[in-house]
């Protein structure tokens, strides 16, 4: 048994809002030196692309622990709200 | 527009605790909940304290809620990639009512547990998202929705909107950023297993439980490791500490995954199959990352007050959040008896808490943020107990070396006696 982020949507139920609960403002973190939201993230919403210098969040797959909030030194964020009502992650039992 | 008595934002064990407390007494109460129902967006590890908080209001609590099992077996294990030294405590007091603990899921309890409030006559508002508090000459007076931007008025709110209460920092009650010491994620997979295959493995029959923390094979990240049975389910997770893990390059689910393929717990998992993966911070500053507790017209409970204990051995939040709801919820009636809704009134709430075993205990555990700061209980530790219990037991042909040398010649390599006899006296200070 393992973990596969690939196949979070099969595991956990999420009702995707199209207007993104999180806007991460992706230019401000080609100069953060730490970069901790890519590692602790428990979902893997951020990605960062060494090669291309670039971060890539995707907001669908979140479970709005928390953590970036966090861990984000820099305050990256344009916009860090829940989902609005009804919509995001669902827990069913857990 | 639509005034009531109070509102409470967050339909969780505190929110829903406080609703059903001011229901009960008849004060109009909106209950808000973010998720399409109450308990849809909670996870926790997945043991649930005794409530003595509901007991008054929920006498037969345990006759009536949604209960997994009961929890009559503590196991503490030290563990590393290999081994694992267990101190297990069953205990027969614990298999009778009142029962110490259970193992419940968060969407069907808290759901029920807003039921309660709601059928004592509070207004339970789902898929309500609070956006900004209301203010009026400096007090509190509501709250604005992310829906509609539709507002809602009361003379009092409660905030118990989770460990990072958006509420009680757009009121004011919380500064600056959060120190990520402060905070751990805590991840949870749910493995689906037969009930009995899960009696026979843990020992256990009929609605018996087992919790299980574990020390080690955490990758030298500050934090630990939980699994609890439910009735036909495992729920096994980590709490990991932000500050530390940050400083590394592990994920949260590598490490359960690494966890996962532990011989000791593969084994204990063998059949089991994913049901679902969750996550959540964990106020674990406690005591240190208190925010103010109230001001004019809001009071700020639970998670959002960071009332949570963590010592490795005990992880408790809901009972504190049960309680500070209900602490919450009588102060609110009081205020609207007296018709007085100023900070100099509702400092009764943080006087009660005082008086209650939530800061009393808080209070009591505030250094022990400090002692689990120390990177060695992660991995030198558990290293040091099973290296120790390994030649203990080891029979290979040479002659044993005297105990107390051996014990002494484990702690120079792995831990350092100045290191040692430093941790022993933090350790017992802060517990």
């Amino acid at each position: 048994m393992k973990i596969n982020l690939d196949e979070i949507f099969d595991y956990t139920s999420f009702n995707i809002d199209r207007d993104p609960h999180i806007i991460l403002e992706e230019n401000v973190c080609q100069q953060c030196d730490q970069r901790a939201c890519v590692n602790c993230c428990p979902a893997a919403c951020y990605t960062w692309d060494e090669d291309n210098k670039k971060m890539t969040f995707v907001h669908d797959g979140c479970l709005e622990c928390g953590t970036c909030y966090v861990v984000c030194k820099n305050e990256a964020f344009s916009r860090w709200r829940y989902p609005r009502g009804g919509f995001g992650v669902a827990f069913r039992m857990t | 527009m639509t005034v009531f008595d109070a509102i409470v934002v967050g339909a969780g064990p505190a929110g829903s605790s406080a609703a059903l407390t001011m229901a009960k007494a008849g004060l109009k109460v909106a209950l808000l909940e973010r998720g399409s129902f109450p308990g849809e967006k909670n996870m926790f590890g997945g043991v649930l304290h005794r409530l003595t908080a509901l007991e008054d209001v929920l006498p037969n609590f345990w006759d009536i809620a949604p209960l997994e099992r009961h929890i009559v077996k503590k196991t503490l294990t030290f563990m590393t990639e290999g081994s694992s030294f267990s101190v297990n405590f069953d205990n027969q007091a614990a298999n009778q009512p009142p029962y110490n603990g259970y193992t419940i899921f968060r969407p069907t309890f808290d759901r029920w547990l807003a039921d309660q409030a709601v059928q004592a006559g509070a207004t339970l508002l789902s898929s309500s998202t609070v956006d900004e508090v209301l203010r009026e000459g400096g007090r509190i007076v509501g709250v604005r929705l992310l829906r509609d931007n539709a507002e809602l008025r009361a003379p009092i709110v409660i905030a118990a909107d989770g460990v990072l209460s958006f509420v009680a920092r757009k009121a004011g009650l919380r500064q600056g950023r959060f120190n990520p010491d402060h905070q751990g994620v805590c991840i949870k997979a749910l493995i689906d297993m037969p009930k009995d295959v899960i009696d026979d493995r843990f020992g256990l029959t009929r609605r018996e439980g087992a919790s299980n923390e574990i020390v080690g094979n955490t990758g030298g990240v500050r934090g630990g490791t939980f699994l609890y049975t439910n009735y036909n389910s495992l729920s096994l997770g980590m709490v990991l500490e932000l500050g530390s893990l940050m400083k590394t390059d592990w994920t949260p689910y590598h490490l359960l995954n690494n966890l996962m393929e532990q011989p000791q717990i593969a084994k204990l998992l063998r059949g089991g199959r994913l049901l679902e993966y969750s996550a959540h911070l964990v106020p674990k500053g406690g005591y240190q990352m208190q925010p103010e507790l109230f001001s004019d017209g809001i009071m700020v409970t639970g998670d959002a007050a960071a009332l949570c204990i963590v010592t490795g051995l005990n992880l408790e939040g809901i009972n504190l959040a049960a309680q500070s709801g209900v602490i919450a919820g009588k102060t609110a009636i009081v205020a609207h008896q007296q018709r007085d809704f100023s900070k100099g009134c509702l400092s009764n709430y943080k006087k009660q808490l005082e008086d209650s075993f939530v800061l009393k205990d808080l209070k009591l555990y505030r250094r022990t943020p400090d002692m689990l700061h120390n990177d060695r209980i992660y991995q030198q530790y558990p290293e040091l107990v099973c290296g120790m219990m390994d030649e203990i037991y080891r029979i290979d042909g040479r002659p044993k070396a005297k105990m107390s040398q051996m014990i002494l010649r484990q702690v120079k390599e792995k831990i350092g006696l100045k290191n040692m006899l430093a941790d022993v006296y933090g350790g017992w200070r802060s517990l």
